[in-house]
């Protein structure tokens, strides 16, 4: 075993030693629980920048072992460069929740079961992303819908959140049985359950079974981004979620199901297969974008202000990855990583706000500037960032998207909509900002002084959302990289 | 006499051990534990006496030797039957947990001189059952295994309903037996044979109409949707290991089983797999959608229970319809995994009732603080029930799936479609199950301190349910050894 496939294999099972240390250490305090889940959360975040030098070298890590021989399923696990960018993402949105949970008054009862759930939730992601076997990518899958469910079960708030729970439950897992579906008529049907190998035969499974196979990973991959109509669980789950899984969830969960889809329907099929599908997903990514920003921009609760954007920002993503152009597709993974940063920054605010003012409706808020001077100038920040204002971040994928919406070769009109949608986002982030931080302070009896453990990770992603803005060139070229090497320069 | 006598041995250990565990307990005045014990011996030995039947077959055509009795067309003949021996290896697994954890649940009660007994009886009909070479020895065994579940149901004698279950569940199964006489008698007329083997070179309509009596019989014994109003009142008042052995086991193998006769009767394996499709989908919608509104635990498990008929019975249809040998052994492998996953879970069951006298599922609002064994053991066999990866029922499902994907065709399509569709419906039955054990509960019993009071789970079990969890875990996370052994018996299943 090289070395190489040693450091692989960390990532997913330093994580699990984390995991069943935790459970075992049923007496661990929540800041002992926390230093365990974030050592080990550490080490899946810093694993992959050792391999960066070994992905320099032109060749994806791969590691694999038999499973289940007589299925022909492997435990295979490969990194490339475009899962480095997903994986990434989603380890540090988790590590940023994991530290600002100990601000947080959830999870102080069984913290080592909560943080151990939180380190699955992760688990469930990396594995996703690393997944080159069909049936370890669904079993990482379910991990993370599991892994989330019982933290919303077990954490959320209200007495409704068995329900918000079992909704989100079955919801998102009729859309991973039509994956399941999918994966398994792949593995039958081409012999192998191997992404590589797949990529390499999907394209002569006839042209009905594939338009058929596209269609159901779309649709499943869809409710995982909750895009519209398939979004119903998503504004509930976050909502009754603690706020350190709300982040996570639509930080970086949300982002798997644009994995998915640029790993199967648009990784595995031909360009032709893909093409009578381009026109749907601009639509649908239209529509999402303009439904949740109008959304966000009735609600009254900010912590579904929030949620509803997460539903408008993944339509963008769709546009991007249906344009099927490089431009687009590039936009849109871009997008998910920009979005992460914006989302998770403006989820620590909203908790940060919440703590401190205790009422969770926009109209009972105002004025907290006065007590939150930091937050405000974070919350500033992240605002201008999800309405695309430049140098931020979301400004170039953005532009990526459009560019690619331009270029598909299909009506203009719809990225017309798309770009005057836009305008949007703009409304419902500066009513975000006004109504909660400008004005007379609502109510009186706020307070000021928020918990470090919450100020601090809310800066750090303030400043990285700075960072990522000023300086987008490592991450474009990782992004460019890792587009041709598992689309071989289709796109 | 002629033939092997190893070929009986199994069956001689089990009846001849329930008969003798019987006398040395009353003569010993032996307590329940060491009855307990005694059992799992006989148990062992009777494993022990199958795979030694298993290793003496040389030849790969177990008719050729593999018998013992008597070499005439009227005689007593039992052949080794090596589907039999998979199903019966894994009810002796179920039969010795559930003999461990009776050590404890039984300690109330004084009649475990009768109890031990007959779960072995129990074993050794269904043992009987496959072995067996003609209709009237199967009608025999039939109904050693109708008695002998009768009064395992009823054994809570004092409970009026559970007396009136072990009487629904003898009327039930007394119906079946008297339509499998009727088969036997339509057989009979046809060809003045009972010898299966004679049978199935002169079949026609009446030996047809008869596999008709047989299959009608077998779905009663396994509760097939309409056939089932037994289950729920049977598996809801057996003393819940029974009705883990039951559910798990038994009421399955008469699906098995039933296939085994009906095909030498003249039934076509075309038109078994359709029935066997048409009343799955029923089964499987049934099931899940009743289960949604169960208020006891154990009525929850039973409807459960009929639910995983149906996917059992799907994945038999498609193997005999399309005859698929990938949907054969998925449906092998869904046997073993809802043996393990549904014993499981009426153990967990068991210990809730045991502690908390009660079944009601409000009562075990934030249980997990007073008792964490039966709530994680429990949720893991919801979560395997409900085909959550890495457990078990996952890969039984992938398995299932499989098959029907690599067909593709249309009726198999539907089939799968109303697959996915009632395990989905059954998810908002599980899923609502398994929170409410870890869901924060008012009624917490605390010491002075306040600190909130635990019970003490017996070891004995807790070792049983460990074991299971270990085994609902190790087929979901490492399946190979379990399919290599299904692929091995494959080999020898006779019909197909």
């Amino acid at each position: 075993m090289k070395i190489t496939e040693l450091l692989l294999t960390g990532i997913i099972l330093l994580p699990v030693s984390g995991i069943i240390l935790m459970l075992l250490w049923r007496k661990a305090s929540k800041t002992q629980a926390a230093i365990v889940a974030i050592i080990s959360e550490g080490f899946a975040l810093v694993i992959p920048i050792i391999l960066l030098a070994e992905l320099r070298t032109g060749q994806p890590v791969s590691f694999s072992v038999p499973w289940i021989p007589m299925l022909g399923i492997s435990f295979s696990l490969e990194l490339n460069w475009l899962s480095l960018v997903f994986l990434l993402t989603e380890v540090l949105v988790t590590l940023a929740a994991m530290v600002y949970s100990l601000g947080e008054k959830r999870g102080e009862k069984a913290s080592n079961f909560y943080y151990s759930l939180l380190l699955l939730f992760s688990l469930g992601m990396s594995g996703t992303t690393l997944a080159e076997d069909v049936f370890l990518f669904y079993v990482f899958w379910e991990l993370m819908l599991i892994a989330s469910v019982l933290l919303i079960l077990i954490w959320g708030s209200g007495k409704n959140r068995s329900r918000v729970a079992l909704k989100y439950f079955i919801i998102t897992h009729i859309g991973s049985l039509m994956v399941l579906v999918c994966l398994i008529t792949l593995q039958v049907q081409t012999g192998t359950a191997s992404l590589t190998a797949l990529a390499q035969r999907a394209g002569s499974l006839p042209p009905g079974m594939q338009q058929f196979l596209i269609l159901f990973f779309l649709i499943g991959f869809c409710v995982k981004m909750a895009i519209f109509p398939l979004h119903i669980w998503l504004p509930d789950a976050h909502t009754v979620a603690p706020m350190p899984v709300t982040i996570v969830l639509a930080a970086a969960m949300l982002a798997m199901g644009a994995y998915g889809i640029l790993r199967f329907p648009i990784a595995l099929f031909p360009v032709q297969s893909m093409q009578p599908f381009v026109i749907w997903m601009m639509v649908a990514g239209v529509i999402s974008e303009i439904y949740g920003a109008l959304m966000a921009l009735a609600e009254k609760h900010v912590k579904r202000i929030i949620a509803y954007s997460s539903v408008s920002q993944m339509g963008y993503i769709l546009f991007g990855l249906g344009s099927l152009t490089a431009q687009g597709i590039m936009g849109g993974v871009m997008h998910v990583v920009y979005h992460a940063i914006v989302k998770t920054l403006l989820f620590m605010v909203v908790g940060i706000v919440l703590h401190a003012a205790r009422e969770k409706y926009i109209q009972d808020l105002g004025g907290m500037a006065k007590l939150l001077p930091v937050t405000t100038i974070c919350a500033a920040i992240g605002v201008l960032g999800i309405s695309a204002m430049p140098p931020l971040g979301i400004f170039t994928s953005e532009w990526m998207i459009f560019t690619g919406g331009f270029r598909s070769g299909y009506p203009v009109f719809l990225t017309v909509i798309s770009l005057i949608g836009s305008l949007f986002t703009v409304f419902y982030a500066l009513r975000f900002f006004g109504k909660i931080f400008l004005g007379e302070l609502k109510p009186s009896d706020s307070t000021g002084n928020p918990n470090k453990a919450l100020l601090v990770p809310t800066i750090a992603v303030t400043v990285f959302l700075l960072v990522e803005g000023l300086a987008p060139a490592p991450l474009l070229t990782w992004v460019m990289r890792g587009l041709s090497t598992v689309f071989g320069g289709a796109y | 006499m002629s033939g092997s006598f190893s070929v009986v041995l199994p069956i001689v250990i089990l009846v001849g051990g329930a008969f003798g565990m019987t006398s040395i307990t009353m003569f010993l005045r032996l307590k329940n534990k060491a009855a307990a014990v005694l059992t799992i011996l006989i148990l062992l030995s009777a494993l022990v006496a199958l795979i030694y039947v298993v290793d003496r077959a040389p030849d790969p055509d177990p008719s050729a030797s593999a018998f013992y009795g008597v070499l005439s067309p009227d005689g007593i003949l039992f052949k080794v039957d090596y589907l039999g021996i998979y199903l019966i290896s894994v009810a002796i697994l179920v039969g010795i947990f559930v003999s461990v954890y009776s050590g404890e649940s039984l300690s109330r009660d004084h009649r475990f001189v009768l109890y031990y007994p007959l779960i072995l009886l129990t074993i050794s009909g269904l043992l009987g059952l496959f072995f067996s070479t003609d209709l009237f020895n199967i009608f025999l065994w039939v109904e050693l295994t109708t008695v002998s579940s009768s009064a395992l149901i009823a054994f809570r004698y004092h409970h009026e309903a559970a007396v009136k279950a072990g009487f629904k569940y003898l009327i039930m199964s007394s119906l079946g037996g008297m339509i499998m006489m009727l088969g036997v008698y339509f057989t009979y007329r046809s060809t003045g044979s009972l010898a299966l083997s004679v049978i199935s070179d002169h079949t026609d309509l009446f030996t047809r109409i008869g596999a008709g009596c047989f299959l009608v019989g077998f779905w009663i014994k396994a509760g097939v949707f309409p056939l089932h109003t037994w289950v729920p009142d049977v598996y809801s008042q057996a003393p819940s290991a029974i009705s883990g052995l039951l559910a798990g086991v038994m009421s399955k193998s008469m699906l098995f089983l039933a296939p085994a006769v009906c095909l030498r009767l003249g039934m076509s394996s075309s038109e078994l797999g359709l029935f066997y499709i048409l009343f799955a989908c029923m089964n499987m919608l049934f099931g899940s959608i009743r289960l949604l509104k169960q208020d006891n635990i154990r009525r929850f498990l039973a409807y459960s229970s009929i639910a995983h008929t149906g996917y059992l019975m799907f994945a038999l249809g498609i193997g005999f319809l399309y005859e698929l040998e990938a949907a054969i052994t998925a449906s092998l492998f869904l046997f073993v995994s809802g043996a393990v996953m549904k014993s499981l879970a009426f153990l967990a069951a068991g210990i809730y009732e045991y502690y908390l006298h009660s079944s009601d599922v409000e009562d075990l609002k934030g249980v997990y603080r007073r008792m964490s064994l039966p709530a994680v053991t429990g949720s893991i066999a919801l979560a395997g029930l409900a085909g959550i990866p890495i457990l078990a029922g996952f890969n039984g499902k992938w398995l299932v799936f499989s098959a029907v994907l690599e067909i593709s065709e249309p009726m198999a399509l539907l089939g799968l479609a109303l697959f996915l569709l009632s395990s989905v419906i059954s998810l908002g039955g599980y899923l609502p199950m398994l929170a409410i054990q870890f869901q924060p509960s008012n009624g917490d019993r605390s010491d002075n301190a306040g600190t909130p009071v635990r019970d003490r789970i017996s070891i004995w079990m807790a070792l049983p349910t460990a074991g299971l969890v270990a085994l609902v875990v190790l087929l979901g996370v490492i399946p190979s050894p379990w399919l290599r052994l299904i692929d091995w018996f494959m080999d020898w299943v006779s019909f197909l």
